[in-house]
């Protein structure tokens, strides 16, 4: 498994309410592999933002999905940078009028 | 750390006491119905301080994930409870405690983040703070309410609207009204033309703009807002005309914030109770009623909009339960979990 099954994996998770993958959102922040291991970091766009245990499970699941058997998944929710909209993928700064 | 989902689901049911007596409480008013005294007298309290309140706060612990956060909707819920029982001083003090925890997670929220957004949002909660001493004090506790509620909304509108291009001056008008919003409850009227002011902002500049062009729930929660933020405007224009009472409310706690209600539960349900909550488009025909009833009861009979107004909470209640339990079903008939 490379970074890019990871991507696709998480192109999957769907910010409810924006109807885009958290990836097209920009709210992925990094994508560390180890042998047997994955570690994602991503944030969200408001702290108080009840979905967001939601989201980090449901990214952690989506991967698991993809992922060898026994490969330990974890997701991190940070919020260090705050998110910005320059962050967004190509489409989803055209759907948002960004470009 | 984390409250499991199971226990959150007591809170939620002590909250939907609240909002089933507190229907029964109005309909009363309206039309002979025998319902408990407490309920009738006290429709507004139960609604706003017992239902919305437990739901909110609620939601907001489960954001923040701290323990003692949880200790908002638990007495938010137990005051509804106290209420109900005629216990009505107690009921009173326990929706301020509430509501002071809630300011709690609001603070905790400005601290991860400091940011326009998240300090609209503990604006919200100094606002519900104020209506619950009002109402203890026997003072007009609804204008304090009703910024509880367009703060609320409104913050976390702003936030989800940060995905849009937006002029910087979009952003500045916002922060005038917030501020705004803080101060108007003192003088109703002028909270009326806050809030139509609002109106504008939201249907102008609002992510659902963008997302009722797409499909499935996206489109069905951006068609639950703008519907929200025309009975909105009608609110504002009413309450800054000093007219129409119970037409002026209900647009606002009815049209607008149920509405946002019907739009958030699928969002937001998967989130605070670990369910599947899988999009249909039946969720359309609770909407459809609860805006079509609420036209009825501004334009031709209040008693009769009112029976169409609780129909559709009960109607969106007793749908969304039956997708969320058909889904689990078909999960559960399934060999391997996805």
């Amino acid at each position: 498994m490379d970074e890019e099954d990871v991507k696709a994996a998480l192109k999957m998770v769907e910010d409810p309410e924006a109807g885009m993958s958290v990836l097209d959102l920009g709210l992925v922040y990094g994508i560390a592999l180890e042998p047997g291991k994955v570690r994602v970091d991503m944030t969200m766009t408001s702290p108080a933002c009840p979905a967001s245990e939601y989201i980090v499970d449901e990214a952690a699941a989506a991967i698991r999905a993809v992922a060898p058997e026994g490969t330990e998944v974890e997701v991190r929710l940070v919020w260090e940078p705050p998110w910005s909209p320059e962050r967004m993928s190509g489409d989803a700064q055209q759907r948002f009028g960004w470009k | 750390m984390e409250v499991s989902p199971r226990f959150r689901v007591p809170l939620l049911a002590l909250g939907f006491v609240s909002l089933a007596f507190g229907i029964a409480g109005g309909l009363a008013r309206l039309s002979s119905f025998e319902v408990a005294e407490t309920a009738i007298a006290l429709h507004g309290p139960l609604m706003v301080s017992a239902f919305f309140g437990t739901v909110i706060s609620l939601e907001r612990a489960v954001a923040i994930d701290r323990l003692w956060a949880y200790a908002a909707p638990l007495a938010a819920g137990l005051g509804g409870i106290a209420l109900l029982c005629g216990f009505v001083g107690a009921g009173f003090l326990l929706v301020i405690l509430a509501a002071a925890v809630f300011v709690g997670c609001g603070v905790v929220v400005v601290q991860r983040q400091p940011s326009l957004e998240t300090v609209t949002l503990l604006a919200g909660a100094a606002a519900w703070l104020a209506g619950n001493v009002m109402l203890f004090e026997g003072r007009a506790a609804v204008p304090w309410w009703i910024a509880f509620f367009a703060l609320t909304i409104g913050g976390e509108r702003l936030e989800l609207s940060r995905y849009l291009k937006r002029a910087p001056w979009v952003r500045r008008a916002f922060a005038v009204l917030v501020g705004l919003l803080v101060l108007s409850p003192m003088v109703p009227r002028a909270l009326g033309v806050v809030l139509l002011l609002l109106a504008v902002w939201l249907v102008a500049f609002d992510l659902a703009r963008v997302t009722i062009r797409q499909d499935r729930l996206p489109r069905y929660v951006a068609a639950c807002l703008l519907a929200g933020y025309f009975w909105l405007g009608m609110a504002g224009a009413l309450i800054a005309l000093a007219t129409r009472y119970d037409a002026a409310l209900h647009a606002f706690f009815v049209g607008f914030v149920f509405s946002m209600v019907f739009g958030h539960a699928p969002v937001i349900l998967p989130a605070v109770l670990r369910v599947r909550f899988p999009y249909h488009p039946v969720l359309y025909l609770p909407l459809a009623l609860l805006h079509a009833s609420l036209a009825v009861r501004v334009l031709v009979s209040m008693p009769l909009g009112a029976w169409g107004n609780a129909a559709a909470i009960v109607l969106f209640v007793l749908i969304s339960l039956s997708l969320v339990i058909m889904f689990d079903h078909r999960q559960s008939g399934r060999a391997a979990p996805r």
